[in-house]
């Protein structure tokens, strides 16, 4: 177990450094935006080709470090038995039929095209939720194409989903997914208390930033749109009703999963909107055709310019949209009988053993 | 050979066993029948014989399972796959479901272990023949009565040349049709020496054709013997398992001072 | 193996009915990628319609598919380019204001931003969509295996295209029985939220209890083994295909490296 937590560190810390070093070296991703062609090509392009060099060489290094300790590759060839192939088309089909008739139907602006692989990666370990988030959007754009279920659009982003995918596996893997009944009160305390702490610091250093220029949420409202004051104060309820909502699910499940599922998808929430931000800027001029468009023209016209109303509207809507699906996988893995989830290869990790 | 040697087993992530000190050997070329209530662990036991419990399914196993003489113990599935092959129920999801032919369903075991081509046609065809569905070769396995589902996934895992099979209620899901198109296969395989364990609640199906019948209840096995004396036992409606319509028409009959035997007498 | 067995594999593979569809499927879908991706980095309107008129109407025409790929891909981008249209339009900055909705602006810089991201996403609906229109997904995936895709990769990106229309056909069973329930999928937003669960627990639970089985199935035709397998019919590739590859290839890079450093000014 300690020696996979050595590997878990050296690929996470060599994929930081090299996407610091990356971004030291191409410089700023701020600030120089085309406005004519709506978006810095090089400057996107530059970030894209930084995170997929820093997620490589983290994958790299792990495995290195895996096969100086063990001589092998279990660990990775571990996580694609059978069992965990079959589950991958089925994973995809949930993402992309769910993606495109749920919330469809729903009408509401979330994407909950990431069912099936949050599924994979909590189930079967970080590497094949990775790949299943990466062949999803590749699927999805070349093996569907021709098929009105196909989408030209999906494969640029399927380095989020593949992020996504990663990140699940490794929540899965620390238990993010386990459910905790009855939880004494005095943990359910200190655990929601924590929380919230994590959540507001997300929120402090990982969304707030973003909306410092256009929308400012607590700055001079003087000659400011009333209509974008009002958006401001209907997020920020929201956040509020969220954050009040979550406290009294705690109390009342006394489940303490619920935080830990909350916080993962607040998480990977913010992760996956600053990277997509710069793909669907440079790709489609910010829009991709869903409820969420609506965002990217408010803050535009609050002043941003595209990349950052692209972002803006990604740290809005992506937190949502993967709380949600991080939810309904907690829900759904609960739902699902022991006998099934126990034979994955990181079953146990991911829903707990009986009586546990 | 295939034998069963004081074995339990336990599911992963469950804290009783479901089954209990099973002893079980089924010669080459021997067809047994295997019945028993809901829940009495024929399924478990199949997957058990199979090797796939605890090989792909995890669990817990004590005893040991051999074939021809060898322990399977610690074997991968593939290895197992030639030894041994295993159907259920549902024709549907025994399909690989990547296929756009019968004959490519068909090829895809053979082609899973590498065999040249020349060496998979060969077994393909082999197995379509012995099932006698060379017709339906080119069809899409999407496009098949349940039936035909069915007779597909036995043709897949006689490609395998496994020299025993076990059956988890090939024709649970099939209409009359269906069960007669596998129960015809069933005699058309027992006819190439391959070795049968069939669990089967349709106790016509298994009358005439298998030498042997064993009962299962609560994980152990509470009667085997022939199967003419295991489907004649006054015992076996308590186990759950209805007799054959033969022996009921029988009883039936003897109930009402009429010998079958009599009768089919003066028919002759 | 003899010449009529030869002749009879290859008549599995999918019919290639023109000049276009008998390109290779790696060359196809190296074509509609490197399409795209020129079409975004040069940007304006000349470049990414020049590649439209030049090089994917031409090979639609002659692939014969011409009014079929118009059909899917106005069905494909009308979407989006009713929300690009109403946002650039509306939301660009600029100095000259053609008219006013409430607090939003349309100027004529949101016109020429929206015009450019349409041709470029026609160009890409279209690139993509010749590609689906010509080749077989089976075809495409099995070229890739041929040239060193695993088979378990392989098998996840075919099965992919039997789930999804098994799915759709659960959710749209399972969204009409709830609405016939009685299941909210009108109202207000809260009753829409609480609409998810009933809706997506349903169709992944149903299908997830299939990947159980078909796991198994799947075991006892040794899916599990590791190693490359021999296929049973090849996608036909001329001589010339790989050089093409290369060159496009490199044409690629060169646009891509003049773009980003500079080299070459913006066309309008």
């Amino acid at each position: 177990m300690s020696g996979s937590w050595v590997r878990i560190a050296a690929g996470v810390l060599a994929a930081i450094i090299v996407a610091v070093i990356g971004v030291q070296v191409s410089g700023t991703f701020q600030g120089s935006v085309d406005e004519a062609t709506g978006g810095n090509t090089s400057v996107a392009n530059a970030f894209m080709l930084v995170l997929a060099i820093a997620l490589l060489i983290g994958f790299v290094v792990y495995a290195a470090v895996e096969y100086a300790q063990t001589g092998a590759l279990r660990s990775i060839s571990s996580q694609f038995d059978t069992r965990t192939i079959v589950l991958m088309p089925i994973a995809i089909a949930i993402n992309i039929v769910l993606g495109q008739t749920v919330s469809a139907a729903l009408k509401i602006p979330v994407y909950l095209d990431s069912i099936g692989t949050i599924l994979v990666g909590a189930l079967a370990g970080p590497i094949p939720g990775l790949l299943t988030g990466l062949l999803a959007n590749l699927i999805w754009t070349f093996v569907l194409a021709g098929t009105p279920l196909g989408s030209p659009y999906a494969w640029p982003f399927a380095i989020v989903a593949a992020e996504i995918g990663l990140l699940a596996g490794i929540f899965g893997r620390l238990g993010f997914f386990r459910p905790r009944p009855n939880t004494p009160t005095p943990q359910l305390v200190v655990g929601t208390v924590v929380a919230l702490a994590v959540l507001a610091a997300l929120a402090y250093w990982g969304i707030l930033p973003a909306y410092t220029k256009g929308v400012t949420f607590f700055g001079d409202l003087s000659g400011v749109d009333p209509f974008f004051v009002l958006m401001a104060y209907v997020i920020a309820a929201v956040l509020v009703i969220a954050a009040i909502g979550l406290v009294v699910i705690l109390f009342t499940r006394r489940d303490l999963g619920v935080a830990y599922v909350v916080v993962g998808g607040a998480i990977c929430g913010v992760i996956s909107a600053i990277i997509s931000a710069p793909i669907s800027a440079v790709f489609f001029g910010g829009v991709t055709g869903s409820g969420t468009d609506f965002l990217v023209a408010a803050f535009q016209q609050a002043g941003s310019s595209l990349s950052e109303s692209v972002l803006q509207q990604g740290l809005i809507s992506d937190p949502i949209d993967k709380t949600i699906t991080y939810i309904v996988v907690f829900v759904l893995l609960r739902t699902l009988s022991r006998r099934f989830t126990a034979r994955f290869p990181q079953g146990e990790q991911a829903v707990g053993l009986v009586g546990a | 050979m295939l034998e069963l040697h004081r074995v339990s087993y336990r599911y992963a992530g469950y804290a009783t066993a479901v089954l209990h000190d099973i002893e079980l050997t089924i010669a080459d070329g021997e067809i047994v029948g295997l019945v028993g209530p809901n829940e009495a662990g024929k399924s478990t036991l199949c997957l058990v014989a199979s090797g796939l419990a605890p090989a792909s399914i995890g669990g817990a196993l004590s005893g040991s399972l051999s074939i021809d003489g060898e322990l399977m113990a610690g074997r991968p599935p593939h290895e197992l796959a030639e030894r041994v092959a295993i159907g259920f129920q549902n024709p549907d999801t025994q399909l690989s479901g990547v296929t756009a032919t019968v004959f490519e369903e068909v090829a895809l075991g053979p082609m899973n272990l590498g065999l040249p081509v020349a060496e998979t046609l060969a077994r393909t065809r082999e197995a379509l023949a012995t099932l006698g569905i060379e017709d339906i070769a080119e069809r899409s396995p999407n496009r098949l009565s349940g039936g035909q589902g069915q007779l597909v996934a036995l043709a897949s895992l006689l490609a395998m040349h496994p020299r025993h099979v076990v059956l988890d209620e090939p024709t649970a899901q099939l209409d009359p049709e269906g069960t007669r198109l596998v129960g015809e296969a069933l005699r058309a395989l027992a006819a190439t020496g391959t070795a049968l364990l069939v669990t089967e609640h349709k106790t016509d199906l298994l009358d005439g054709l298998c030498q042997r019948i064993i009962v299962i209840d609560g994980g152990r096995i509470v009667l085997d013997g022939p199967a003419g004396d295991v489907l004649a036992d006054e015992r076996l409606p308590g186990w759950g398992v209805e007799p054959p319509s033969r022996i009921r028409l029988a009883r039936a009959m003897a109930g009402r001072g009429l010998d079958l035997d009599l009768i089919a007498g003066t028919l002759r | 193996m003899s010449e009529a067995d030869v002749a009879f594999l290859q008549r599995l593979a999918p019919p290639t009915p023109s000049s276009y569809h008998r390109l290779n499927p790696f060359t196809k879908a190296l074509a509609a990628v490197a399409e795209s991706i020129a079409a975004f980095v040069i940007g304006g309107y000349v470049g990414p319609l020049a590649i439209f008129g030049l090089a994917v109407l031409p090979a639609a025409a002659m692939a014969g598919v011409l009014r079929r790929l118009v059909r899917v891909s106005v069905v494909l981008t009308l979407p989006i380019a009713i929300s690009v249209v109403l946002i650039s339009v509306f939301t660009r900055a600029g100095s000259t204001v053609l008219f006013t909705v409430g607090p939003f602006d349309a100027t004529v810089e949101g016109v020429d931003f929206a015009g450019q991201v349409l041709v470029r996403l026609i160009t890409l609906s279209t690139a993509i969509g010749l590609f689906g229109l010509t080749t077989e997904p089976r075809a495409f995936v099995f070229d890739l295996e041929r040239r060193g895709l695993s088979p378990q990769l392989a098998f996840a990106a075919t099965a992919t295209l039997e789930a999804i229309p098994a799915m759709l056909e659960r959710a749209k069973v399972i969204q009409a029985a709830q609405r016939a329930r009685g299941l909210d999928t009108e109202g207000r937003i809260a009753d829409r939220l609480r609409g998810v669960l009933p809706l997506v627990g349903p169709v992944v639970l149903s299908s997830l209890t299939e990947v159980e089985e078909r796991t198994l199935a799947l075991e006892v035709r040794a899916f599990g083994r590791r190693g490359r397998r021999h296929l049973l019919w090849t996608m036909p590739e001329a001589t010339w295909e790989a050089p093409l590859r290369w060159v496009l290839l490199a044409v690629l890079v060169v646009i891509v490296a003049a773009r980003l450093t500079g080299a070459w000014p913006a066309i309008p």
